[in-house]
């Protein structure tokens, strides 16, 4: 219990946990798919930021991530195929996104922020099929290749890895940062009663703002990052269908704490990559498992060990 | 405290005042003005708009006509944010803090957006009621109903409050609750200006300066006389 609480009031040993917790899991099983685990807990970070930290949940969320992966894949094909300059112009295309989209989806809540988030979601889904086809490939997807940088070759996995390990560290870090600061704070009085922390002086819109862009851009750098780890970018990047992932994900790990999302990255990957070797219709346990999270573990896996 | 008096000594005046539920007026015509470091309270039976009016004068609601005017200057449709910056404290009737964040953490946001150093901020609640010390780090859902209102009333107090609007205080809180609470509005007479709205006449009388009964969404009279506000049978009949 004093061990949960030093790590939980630590960021260097939350950040060192998650380091070796990391390295020890890719060396001991699969480089390759703890990379795409590491990937996804990126993206899981800044969906915690908005639903854990914010208290909005979003059913649309992977049009961000989308956004990251054809903005990178796009800059890749068209512009350069330097890998760091696809890697920005994907990060910036998802912040222009959720720069675009924030202003509109920040001004409600609840039932009414899921839903649109998911029909923009929609449309970007759409756009990518059919009237950018010519652009984006359509359903096939745009196949890369990316050119190194001196010694840098993210072909070679090793690297690749280290690469997504090294920005989840940065992600996690920021996030430790942001949450740890009055800012932090602000997002969970928001969370509570927006209109009380209305009250007490803030603009709480260009709060809301800011961490929706923040956590779009998040995303858009796991889209950036999932284009370099395949190599190409198609449709499934940005299937409103898949938005139901990252929600699981961060229910299952804990709502509102690094630690609890990089949990419920690494188990839901785990689940969803392991459990079809298994069990045919795996899909079917994912369900239950959410019953019981939502009935039995409300505060998730971080949340129960917290408790205990 | 009394920062910035104005040269009339009038920090707040209220003129014609109208508010509107949908269709519904629900407050007529209201009318007054308030003299700077004076503790007014408002008193009336439920349902006659003594939380519509304090709302109101909050920014969380806009009047359909009529004008608040605050130092002078009009703060009516501003927004609660707005108001606040200027100066306007408000604590509400239901005596929730920020449950999920630490008493500290209540102070903090407080503090954070008007500037006012944590530490300093910390003390100026402490003050208030030095037995929140000990709950600092503690979540607020935890405190008790009296030590909730505590901490919000000692959260106003952060930064330069201009004007207090404190709704309904002691309601539903045990009796030796109610004295304390009296006892720190009683000391923070004369340093601040106060609008409190209030039910229980016992209070009303230990505490104001002026008093004005609402009925109906009416400001319906006004008591001023030091001697008739200390006996509270002289005007229950009106409420």
């Amino acid at each position: 219990m004093r061990m949960i609480k030093r790590l939980e009031r630590s960021p260097t040993l939350i950040l060192a946990v998650i380091t070796a917790g990391f390295i020890i899991f890719g060396y001991s099983t699969s480089i390759l798919k703890i990379t795409d685990f590491i990937i996804f807990c990126i993206y899981v970070l800044g969906y915690d930021l908005l639903y854990g930290h914010m208290g909005r949940l979003s059913f649309g969320h992977m049009l961000y991530l989308g956004a990251g992966a054809y903005g990178t894949a796009l800059c890749a094909k068209y512009l350069s195929s330097n890998v760091f300059l696809a890697i920005l112009c994907g990060i910036l295309f998802g912040a222009a996104i959720g720069g675009i989209l924030g202003p509109i989806l920040i001004r409600t809540k609840g039932a009414c922020f899921a839903l649109l988030n998911l029909a923009f979601n929609q449309v970007g889904h759409f756009l990518v099929l059919v009237p950018l086809a010519k652009i984006t490939g359509g359903e096939d997807g745009i196949s890369l290749h990316f050119t190194g940088y001196r010694f840098l070759d993210f072909s070679n996995i090793h690297q690749l890895f280290f690469l997504s390990l090294i920005s989840l560290i940065l992600v996690a870090f920021l996030i430790i940062k942001f949450t740890h600061s009055p800012y932090g704070i602000l997002l969970k009085g928001i969370k509570e009663n927006e209109t009380r922390v209305n009250f007490l002086g803030y603009n709480t819109y260009r709060y809301k703002l800011i961490t929706f862009v923040l956590s779009t851009t998040i995303a858009a750098f796991a889209g950036a990052l999932t284009t370099l780890n395949y190599n190409y970018a198609n449709p499934s990047f940005i299937d409103p269908h898949r938005s139901v992932e990252v929600i699981f994900a961060t229910l299952m790990g804990g709502a509102g704490s690094v630690l609890g999302a990089v949990i419920g990255g690494a188990a839901f990957m785990t689940i969803s990559n392991y459990l079809p070797r298994y069990i045919l219709r795996w899909e079917m346990f994912l369900g239950l498992a959410l019953l019981i999270i939502a009935f039995k573990f409300r505060k998730g896996i971080w949340g129960y060990i917290r408790e205990i | 405290m009394l920062l910035g008096k104005g040269r009339d000594g009038v920090i707040l005046t209220v003129e014609n005042l109208e508010v509107h539920y949908g269709r519904a007026k629900v407050l007529h015509n209201i009318a007054f003005k308030m003299d700077e470091g004076e503790l007014v309270t408002i008193v009336g039976r439920n349902g006659s708009g003594k939380t519509t009016l304090l709302k109101t004068l909050g920014g969380f609601l806009k009047p359909s006509a009529g004008s608040i005017l605050f130092r002078g200057q009009r703060i009516d449709g501003l927004g609660p944010e707005n108001v606040a910056l200027k100066g306007i404290r408000y604590v509400f009737q239901d005596k929730r803090v920020f449950g999920e964040l630490t008493v500290k953490e209540n102070i903090e946001l407080a503090a954070y957006p008007i500037k006012e150093n944590l530490e300093k901020a910390v003390q100026k609640v402490l003050s208030v009621y030095p037995r929140l010390e000990k709950f600092l780090h503690s979540k607020a859902k935890g405190l008790s109903g009296g030590e909730r209102q505590i901490l919000l009333i000692g959260r106003v107090l952060i930064g330069q409050p201009q004007l207090l609007l404190i709704d309904e205080p002691t309601e539903g809180l045990a009796a030796k609750i109610i004295s304390e609470i009296t006892a720190i509005l009683l000391s923070m007479k004369g340093q601040f200006s106060m609008i409190v709205v209030e039910q229980n006449l016992a209070t009303v009388a230990r505490l104001a300066d002026k008093i004005h009964i609402m009925k109906e969404g009416v400001m319906f009279k006004e008591i001023t006389d030091p001697e008739m506000i200390r006996q509270p049978s002289q005007y229950e009949n009106d409420l």
